[in-house]
């Protein structure tokens, strides 16, 4: 069993389960009706996603036993490779909308990075997600750019619930250098991608977004080249390679902890 | 002279100092969409509901996730404003 394979699916399925709640968490409390029922159906494709990857982990672990049987069902799981931004509910709604523009089609590129996948459950599952992940698309860029066009307070806050997710989400697609031969998942074709070229992807499709905005983000579009670049560098000194999640900031020494 | 009546303000309109109670800001103004839908290649689309959207793909997210009632084989939606009154009402 490749160790690098079951850890995606389990980060997959752990980073959908918590979005999926933390979605649910704001159903009855978005600024406006329509907004809420979209959450709750967001949410419930996301909890259906998760639900559909978790048993994958027993067939990539057949013979784990009874210590991996706990593991698999969300209610009675202990470790999970849940990012930071999703351990705890979002506090407020600039939140709900950070994560869905950013953490949610995060998740969503490894999928179209797994539509030919050589880990065929992976690849079956790939184009019903992506399906469903069209409208949490749309429902994510429409809302940035609406909180944004407030001005003020309110895009002040959106700025600040994308800044605070924005290291982390980028770092969550893999190290930095890896090439198609040293990249574990790229060199199976479990993915189609190495964790740089998921970033430029991502970068390419939320650029356009947060620009059209006006959100400031450090991001650029090379003028000569088209592609979308990152203007700071990332935390890689924070990065936990084990639960792939950034370490917080401990508040006064400013270090990671 | 002319005596003016007392303006009274009702309790829930005032905060606690007596003077009108703060309105919050409105997000702005979303433009109405009608839904329209139909359930039967031999149906015609008929309007099943509104919705509130700023532009229209946020409108469609909407209409599929509110009036998920039935499995529709078609549903399309029209901003309201983009209708031409023929007959007045």
């Amino acid at each position: 069993m490749s160790k690098a394979l079951f850890d995606l699916m389990a980060r997959l399925a752990d980073n959908k389960y918590y979005l999926g709640r933390r979605y649910a968490e704001w159903c009855s409390s978005a600024p406006t009706l329509e907004a809420s029922v979209a959450a709750a159906a967001m949410a419930q494709d996301e909890l259906g996603h998760a639900r559909a990857l978790y048993p994958l982990l027993r067939t990539l672990a057949p013979k784990a036993g009874v210590a991996l049987d706990a593991e698999i069902e969300p209610e009675t799981r202990t470790q999970f490779f849940t990012m930071m931004a999703l351990s705890e509910p979002f506090v407020g709604w600039p939140d709900f909308v950070a994560a869905n523009l950013l953490i949610d089609s995060a998740l969503t590129q490894i999928f179209v990075a797994a539509q030919t996948s050589s880990y065929e459950p992976l690849e079956g599952r790939s184009r019903k997600v992506l399906q469903e992940e069209r409208a949490h698309n749309v429902y994510g860029a429409g809302w940035a750019k609406r909180l944004a066009r407030e001005g003020g307070a309110i895009k002040a806050a959106i700025e600040a619930a994308l800044r605070r997710i924005w290291d982390e989400t980028l770092c969550w697609f893999g190290p930095e250098g890896l090439d198609t031969q040293s990249d574990p998942l790229a060199s199976t074709g479990t993915l189609d991608a190495t964790p740089d070229e998921l970033r430029a992807r991502w970068l390419a499709e939320v650029g356009p977004t947060l620009v059209a905005a006006g959100l400031a983000l450090p991001l650029r579009q090379n003028a000569t080249t088209g592609a979308w670049e990152l203007t700071e560098s990332l935390p890689w000194d924070r990065w936990d390679a084990d639960r792939y999640r950034l370490r917080a900031l401990t508040p006064t020494t400013g270090s990671a902890s | 002279m002319t005596k003016h009546a007392a303006t009274k303000i009702s309790p829930a309109q005032t905060g606690q100092t007596g003077q009108p109670a703060k309105q919050h800001k409105r997000l702005g103004t979303e433009r109405v969409w009608l839904v329209l839908a139909r359930r039967a290649y031999d149906e015609p689309l008929r309007q099943i509901g509104t919705v509130e959207a700023d532009d229209g793909d946020l409108a469609g997210v909407y209409a599929r996730s509110i009036y998920d009632e039935f499995a529709w084989i078609e549903m399309a939606v029209v901003p309201r404003d983009a209708l031409l009154t023929v007959i007045g009402a």
